[in-house]
């Protein structure tokens, strides 16, 4: 017989959750079958399909359910003190985050003022000049822009940063495009990078970014050419990976993106001047 | 397993660009039919040509693929799958050139040892690939890196063959098996030309894992 709680569990981990939330909610769909006297087939059905249906809810806009919030997870990003040198210039200093899991924190301020630096110091990609970095080992970064091969299809860049992580590349195109139709975009088997319009070349670039399942990620203003619709489905999107149990770093200027985001960093004035 | 998909996206992605992969493929073609009434001065020119057309389009790919590499080397890919992955859908495209030339030359020159004229236009293709994205590894602009390629392949060129320049010039492993390949003579030139071209493609291909692994170097945070 196929063990429900275990296909369960396994589609729900396929479909983005953190580990640790996917077992919470196995444990809680047997349990509930429990109370019910029945199993988990007899209440919910085929697992996989169970499995979508409730990763659609969770990723269902707050006017459609009501979002709860979880108790945060573990620490996934801590900085203590982080400065940013050029020479003689400081870019910032004395940056403190604690970021756990299930949370999401924004990156703000001025033009110039190291918001994008900041993000890549989080990622490991510039080295900070002072200061402590601790972050757990999957994230996953999205770009302002860039970060894509203007000739490779969307497909085609499922299976390269599939490759990557190692996954083969039937699951990570399958994964991509489950991905994209979250944000409301089915990827043409065809159409190149370049060819995409700069809003869905950065859903493009979000897909990426969460491919291979990390626990942080980290988006640098990535709704560059959305739409009014599709801002609004990034954030949700935003929310729907921090009730998966993630933590999210995102850099924005809109002071309007900061309502439900559990963190703000103000890096203030800018440098360009 | 990574090397290999990158190789194989990196083939496609050249493959997509016809204008740019006809001109290149086309260049070494315009050596040749200079000299072409020279069975040595065309073909030597023929594999020049290729040196050049291989490393150009190397250049372009590795600097064309400067801003997602940092994002694949996050994704948990390694630097050497990467790089090498490039270097061997070029090495490959290089290869391609070969064998369409080789038969060129086959059909259309009288060449004493034809053996060693598609041995000299193999090892310049594989020089060429690791010389290329060294170039692009330095050089990070396009534009820098064309002109430095353009400035090697002018004084390999124009060098005198016997001379201490042309024996430090990357494609000299050319003139070697050439020289062997068109009027004959000791095969001590062929292994020559191998062990030059050999040390070449080491220093190419070192350097460019060398500049790769220091620009794409991801720093080690310890977990939370």
């Amino acid at each position: 017989m196929i063990d429900w709680p275990a296909v369960f569990e396994a589609e729900l981990l396929r479909l983005g959750l953190q580990p640790g939330r996917a077992r919470q909610l196995s444990e809680e769909a047997t349990q509930e079958a429990a109370d019910h006297a029945g199993t988990p087939a007899d209440l919910f059905g085929p697992a996989h399909l169970y499995a979508r249906h409730l990763v659609a809810e969770l990723n269902a806009p707050d006017d459609q359910r009501g979002r709860q919030r979880y108790a945060p997870g573990p620490v996934f990003l801590s900085l203590a003190g982080v400065t940013k040198r050029y020479r003689r210039y400081t870019v910032f200093s004395g940056v403190d985050l604690t970021l756990r899991g299930g949370e999401v924190a924004a990156i703000v301020g001025a033009n110039g003022c190291g918001k994008s630096t900041l993000l890549r110091i989080c990622a490991g990609l510039t080295r900070p000049s002072s200061g402590a970095v601790r972050r757990t080992r999957r994230v996953g970064f999205v770009p302002q822009d860039g970060g894509t091969a203007g000739w490779l299809t969307a497909e085609e860049h499922f299976t390269l940063f599939g490759a990557a992580a190692g996954m083969v590349p039937g699951r990570a195109r399958s994964t991509g495009v489950h991905l994209a139709t979250r944000l409301a975009w089915r990827p043409s088997r065809r159409q190149r990078a370049q060819q995409l319009s700069g809003g869905t070349r950065q859903k493009l670039n979000l897909v990426l970014g969460e491919l291979h399942a990390p626990d942080l990620l980290l988006l640098d203003e990535p709704y560059q050419g959305f739409d009014q619709g599709t801002y609004l489905d990034f954030w949700q999107q935003v929310f729907a990976w921090r009730d998966a149990g993630r933590a999210v770093v995102v850099v924005t200027h809109l002071l309007h993106d900061l309502q439900n985001v559990d963190h703000v960093l103000d890096l203030g004035g800018g440098g360009d001047r | 397993m990574t090397a290999f998909v990158v190789a194989n996206l990196s083939t496609r992605e050249v493959g997509r660009r016809w204008a740019a992969l006809l001109l290149v493929a086309g260049l070494p073609l315009w050596f040749y039919l200079v000299r072409r009434d020279l069975a040595g001065q065309s073909t030597r020119m023929l594999t020049l040509g290729i040196g050049w057309a291989v490393s150009t389009l190397t250049l372009f790919v590795v600097n064309a693929s400067r801003s997602v590499d940092p994002r694949l080397r996050l994704a948990g890919a390694s630097v050497v799958s990467i790089i090498g992955g490039r270097l061997i859908a070029m090495t490959g495209v290089g290869l391609a050139l070969v064998v369409g030339y080789w038969m060129l030359v086959g059909f259309d020159q009288d060449v004493l040892h034809l053996w060693a004229a598609g041995l000299m236009m193999l090892l310049t293709a594989l020089v060429a690939a690791p010389l290329g994205s060294l170039i692009g590894a330095l050089l990070p602009r396009e534009l820098e890196g064309a002109l430095a390629l353009l400035s090697v392949c002018a004084v390999q060129m124009l060098a005198d063959p016997a001379g201490t320049i042309a024996k430090v010039m990357p494609f000299w492993s050319a003139r070697e098996v050439g020289t062997y390949a068109i009027d004959g003579g000791s095969l001590e030139m062929v292994w020559r030309g191998l062990a030059h071209a050999g040390v070449v493609w080491l220093l190419g291909t070192a350097g460019t894992l060398a500049i790769f692994q220091w620009r794409l170097r991801i720093a080690r945070y310890p977990e939370p």
